[in-house]
C-alpha cells in the first residue's frame, strides 16, 4: 500500500461505507459467538474491538487490479450470488468426488494424470483467487500454478476432471459471481 | 424400533455415513496413488469433503445452538482453508521441479508398485 | 449415534496411524508435508468427535476452532520455506 489515500480513494470499487459497517457488523457477530456474554461490559470490548479491527485492517483488504486504476475490496460480494456459489460448488463437489473415489478404489487404477494450461483474464483479481481456490476443491483437479498475466497450469487426475476444466463452465460461473467480462483460452502444447 | 428415532439424528447419521465412505476413499487414495500430485487429489479434495459432510452431520445432531454456529465456522474455516494447503503445497513442488508422473511414463501394469519410483516422470513437463 | 461415533474415531485412527507410515517414510519432503496435513486435518475432527463422546462439545470445539485456525496457517508456512524466494 504504497499510494494509499485514505477510505476517500476514488479507486475503491463499490462504497467505503456499506464496506466498513458491513465489516465491523461481522466482526461484532463473531465475537458474540466466540464469547456468548452479554454483560454491557463484555458487549462494549467487543464494540470497540471491531471498529479498531476494521479500521486497521480496511486498507489491507483492498485488491488493486492489474494497472492500479480500481481497488476492489476483498469481501465485496453479493452475499446471495456467493450463497448460490458455494451451493453449486458442494454439488460440483459431491459428484466430482464420487468419480475420482471410483476411479481410485477399482483393482485396477483408472487415473490419466495430465497437466492442462488455459488462460482466463478478467480485471478482478479475487476472481482469479476465487477460480483457483475452487479448481483446487474439485476433485481431480489441483491448481499447481498461477502467473500475473493469467495463466493458470493445473493438473488433472482423470480424463473426465480434464474434460470438465475445458468445458469452462466453472470459468463461466465465476464470471457471473463477479458480474464482469471475461476472457477464456485453452493452451495446448508444451506437454 | 426405527419410529422411536428422531428424524434429526437420521439426518445426521445419514450425513456423517457419507462422510465416513470419502474419509474411507481419500484414506484408499493416499495409499495407492502412484505420484505426489496424485496423492494431493486425494488428500486435499477426499479428505475435505469427508470432513465437511461430517461437520455437517455433527451441526445437524446438536441442533441449535452456539456450538453448531462454532462447528459451521470451522467448516467454513476448512472450506477455505484447505484449498489454500494443497495448492501452496503443490505449487511449492512445481517451483521445486518435481516430475510430474504421467501414463506414457510407465506401462500400465506397474501402476499400483510405482509407489517409490513415483520420480521417474518425463522432465520436458518443465520450463 | 455413539457407535457411530466410535467407528469414526477408529476411522481416522487408522487414518493418522497410516499417515504417520507415510509422514516417516514418504519418498519426497512434499509427501511428508501431505501426510501431515492430512493428520492435522483428522485430529480437527477427532477433537470434536471425542467432545460430543464426553457430552460436553461446547469446550472441544473451541479447541478445534484454534487448531483449525492454526493447521492452514501452518502448513502454508512450511511450504513457503521449502518452496524457496521463487514461491
Amino acid at each position: 500500500m504504497d499510494n494509499y489515500e485514505g477510505i476517500r480513494d476514488k479507486r475503491i470499487v463499490g462504497s467505503p461505507a456499506v464496506h466498513l459497517l458491513s465489516m465491523a457488523v461481522l466482526l461484532f457477530a463473531f465475537w458474540m459467538l466466540l464469547s456468548g456474554n452479554t454483560q454491557p461490559k463484555f458487549l462494549t470490548y467487543g464494540v470497540l474491538t471491531a471498529i479498531i479491527a476494521t479500521w486497521v485492517s480496511y486498507p489491507l483488504l483492498l485488491v488493486p487490479n492489474g494497472n492500479d486504476t480500481k481497488r476492489y475490496f476483498v469481501f465485496g460480494v453479493n452475499p446471495a450470488k456467493m450463497v448460490m456459489y458455494i451451493v453449486w460448488l458442494f454439488w460440483q463437489l459431491v459428484l466430482a468426488n464420487i468419480d475420482v473415489i471410483r476411479a481410485t478404489v477399482r483393482p485396477e487404477i483408472e487415473i490419466d494424470p495430465c497437466v492442462v494450461r488455459f488462460r482466463y483474464q478478467t480485471d478482478n483479481p479475487l476472481a482469479r483467487v476465487v477460480l483457483a481456490n475452487s479448481i483446487t476443491l474439485t476433485p481431480g483437479t489441483v491448481t499447481m500454478n498461477v502467473t500475473e498475466d493469467g495463466m493458470y497450469e493445473v493438473h488433472a487426475l482423470t480424463v473426465g476432471a480434464a474434460d470438465g476444466l475445458r468445458s469452462g463452465d466453472m470459468q463461466r460461473k465465476v464470471a457471473w459471481l463477479y458480474g464482469e467480462p471475461y476472457e477464456f483460452t485453452i493452451l495446448e502444447g508444451k506437454d | 424400533m426405527i419410529a422411536c428415532v428422531p428424524l434429526q439424528e437420521i439426518i445426521a447419521a445419514l450425513l456423517m455415513g457419507l462422510g465416513l465412505i470419502f474419509l474411507v476413499g481419500s484414506m484408499v487414495g493416499m495409499l495407492r496413488l502412484p505420484d505426489f500430485y496424485s496423492r494431493v487429489h486425494a488428500s486435499g479434495n477426499s479428505e475435505t469433503l469427508g470432513t465437511l459432510l461430517v461437520f455437517l452431520g455433527l451441526a445437524v445432531y446438536n441442533g441449535v445452538s452456539i456450538t453448531s454456529a462454532k462447528l459451521l465456522i470451522i467448516l467454513m474455516f476448512i472450506f477455505v482453508g484447505n484449498p489454500i494447503g494443497s495448492h501452496i503445497l503443490t505449487k511449492a513442488a512445481y517451483k521445486t521441479g518435481h516430475p510430474v508422473w504421467t501414463k506414457k511414463t510407465l506401462p500400465a501394469d506397474m501402476l499400483p508398485d510405482s509407489n517409490i519410483e513415483g520420480g521417474e516422470a518425463d522432465a520436458n513437463l518443465h520450463h | 449415534m455413539r457407535i457411530l461415533f466410535l467407528v469414526l474415531m477408529g476411522v481416522l485412527l487408522a487414518t493418522i496411524g497410516l499417515m504417520l507410515q507415510r509422514v516417516f517414510q514418504g519418498p519426497t519432503i512434499f509427501d511428508r508435508m501431505n501426510g501431515l496435513g492430512v493428520i492435522t486435518a483428522d485430529t480437527i475432527l477427532l477433537i470434536v468427535l471425542f467432545g460430543f463422546l464426553d457430552n460436553q462439545p461446547g469446550m472441544y470445539v473451541d479447541l478445534a476452532m484454534a487448531y483449525a485456525m492454526m493447521g492452514c496457517l501452518g502448513s502454508v508456512v512450511l511450504a513457503k520455506y521449502l518452496g524457496g524466494k521463487k514461491l
